[in-house]
């Protein structure tokens, strides 16, 4: 009886491991899109709605899930509280935020070159400006479903069988 | 001068700040240059400070002036100068962009010049009397050469239309400004800087023409300020204005009334004797302002010199 719990216990862990180390693969896609959605949103936002970057960034904030949010409200918040550059506010944020997104560091490089062009540009340079990101993203986010379908699967039944392999070492 | 501190960079900001008390009301202009440099403007005598603008400085500088949304400042990039809080005007120069011909904006910025804007109430109050004349105002040309203070002299003559003069029982009127280079009222984002009464409406950077018929057709003034009459186009709005009943403050460039009487839109005007009274701005050889009041045939009324030096 002992012998079968210890089993469960050890299967539930390892298949535990198997779909955590996965998500890693699923985040970063999904992430990815919101991502991009984003990017979007703050291009109607300022082609059409005429928004100051702050006041644009603080609602897609509340309209995207975290890790996302956190990064526009991050960046909203030092806008209009310290004394810098959009930039710089932008480059902190970011930095602040990275190690709660599942983002790699091609992307790392794609969102801290836009916010070099963030608020310094005239409308129409500033819309080829986030179009260029979103053509980079998109790049990237190709990337990563190609290593989801790829790894997520087999991380998954890794755990699962590795936690087989152990009940039947220690039968 | 709060918000032209704002707008400094830190390092500028405080050599500005460290100038003596009794300078800073004079201050005219601030001019930024990249790599050169500040230099302070104070009736016509130029003084550098011995810092210079830094290109990242560029950076603050417009994030400062656009909240960091420099897309929002097309109209502004095309003429050319931004106005901010206080009616102070911010002068940009640096590469034009071309689109068909047609400035399309600014950028790689290169100068500043931050234009502080001053009131002086109370210059016009003296030709009150001879503006209203049987409980109404009349039509008023101001002329003058530029740095006189024609818009000055115009925009202290609007606030008192607007906000009215009790000790001459002048009730307050009805006012629309069309203020094609946002330089009367100081407009920012539609709200006028400057101070007048309660009953003034302000078309911001509408061409003239177009603004005095929008103005007599939505908004029904008694009284119509507009600065710089000088384009065929206005001459038909002028006329549309005076048949609706309208009095009409303006300013024409010139040195003086006889040279103005020769400009091809203002002649008609003249000849029928349109402006009841003629403001004439001048300066004495010895920099004195002198100001000159005319009736309708061009003949002198009264005439004032200003003690302070312009």
């Amino acid at each position: 009886m002992i012998k079968i719990v210890g089993a469960i216990c050890i299967l539930a862990a390892t298949t535990w491991i198997g779909f955590e180390f996965s998500r890693q693969y699923s985040e970063r896609p999904r992430q990815l899109r919101q991502l991009k959605t984003a990017l979007r949103s703050l291009e109607a936002e300022i082609m059409y709605g005429h928004t100051p970057l702050h006041e644009a960034t603080r609602r897609l904030a509340k309209q995207m899930p975290n890790p996302i949010a956190l990064l526009f409200s991050s960046f909203s918040k030092r806008l209009i509280e310290t004394d810098t550059t959009a930039s710089v506010a932008w480059e902190t944020s970011l930095r602040e935020v990275w190690k709660w997104t599942a983002l790699n560091k091609g992307e790392f490089e794609v969102l801290s070159q836009f916010g070099q062009t963030l608020g310094k540009h005239d409308r129409g340079t500033q819309q080829k400006q986030i179009v260029l990101a979103l053509t980079h993203l998109e790049r990237e986010e190709t990337e990563a479903r190609d290593r989801q379908s790829k790894y997520e699967k087999m991380i998954k039944s890794l755990g699962v069988l590795s936690g087989l392999l152990l009940i039947v070492l220690f039968m | 001068m709060e918000s032209i501190y704002n707008l400094l960079p830190p390092a500028i900001q405080s050599a500005v700040q460290q100038l003596p008390l009794d300078r800073v009301p004079q201050l005219e202009e601030i001019r930024l240059r990249v790599g050169r440099a500040v230099e302070l403007i104070q009736s016509n005598e130029s003084e550098y400070l011995p810092i210079s603008l830094q290109e990242e400085d560029v950076d603050y500088i417009l994030g400062k002036l656009s909240k960091h949304s420099l897309y929002m400042m097309d109209e502004e990039l095309r003429r050319g100068y931004v106005t901010i809080e206080g009616g102070h005007r911010v002068g940009l120069a640096g590469k034009v962009i071309l689109e068909n011909g047609q400035v399309k904006a600014i950028r790689d910025f290169g100068s500043f010049n931050i234009r502080i804007a001053r009131e002086k109430k109370g210059v016009g109050q003296r030709w009150i009397p001879h503006l209203w004349q049987n409980g109404r105002w009349v039509h008023t040309l101001v002329v003058g050469a530029p740095q006189t203070g024609k818009t000055t002299l115009l925009r202290d003559l609007a606030r008192i239309v607007s906000t009215g003069e009790e000790s001459q029982r002048i009730p307050s009127k009805k006012l629309g400004i069309v203020d094609e280079r946002s330089e009367i009222a100081g407009c920012k984002r539609g709200i006028p800087q400057l101070t007048f009464g309660s009953r003034v409406d302000v078309l911001d950077a509408c061409p003239k023409a177009e603004g005095m018929m929008m103005m007599i057709r939505s908004m029904s003034p008694d009284v119509l300020v507009v600065d710089e009459l000088g384009r065929k186009e206005d001459e038909d709005a002028m006329r549309e204005a005076l048949h609706a009943g309208i009095t009409i403050f303006t300013t024409a460039h010139g040195a003086s009334l006889a040279e103005v009487a020769h400009r091809p839109t203002l002649r008609p005007f003249l000849e029928e004797r349109v402006f009841t009274r003629i403001l004439e701005l001048s300066k004495s050889p010895t920099g004195k302002r002198v100001i000159t009041l005319r009736d309708e045939m061009g003949k002198e009324i009264a005439s004032e010199r200003s003690v302070t030096r312009s």
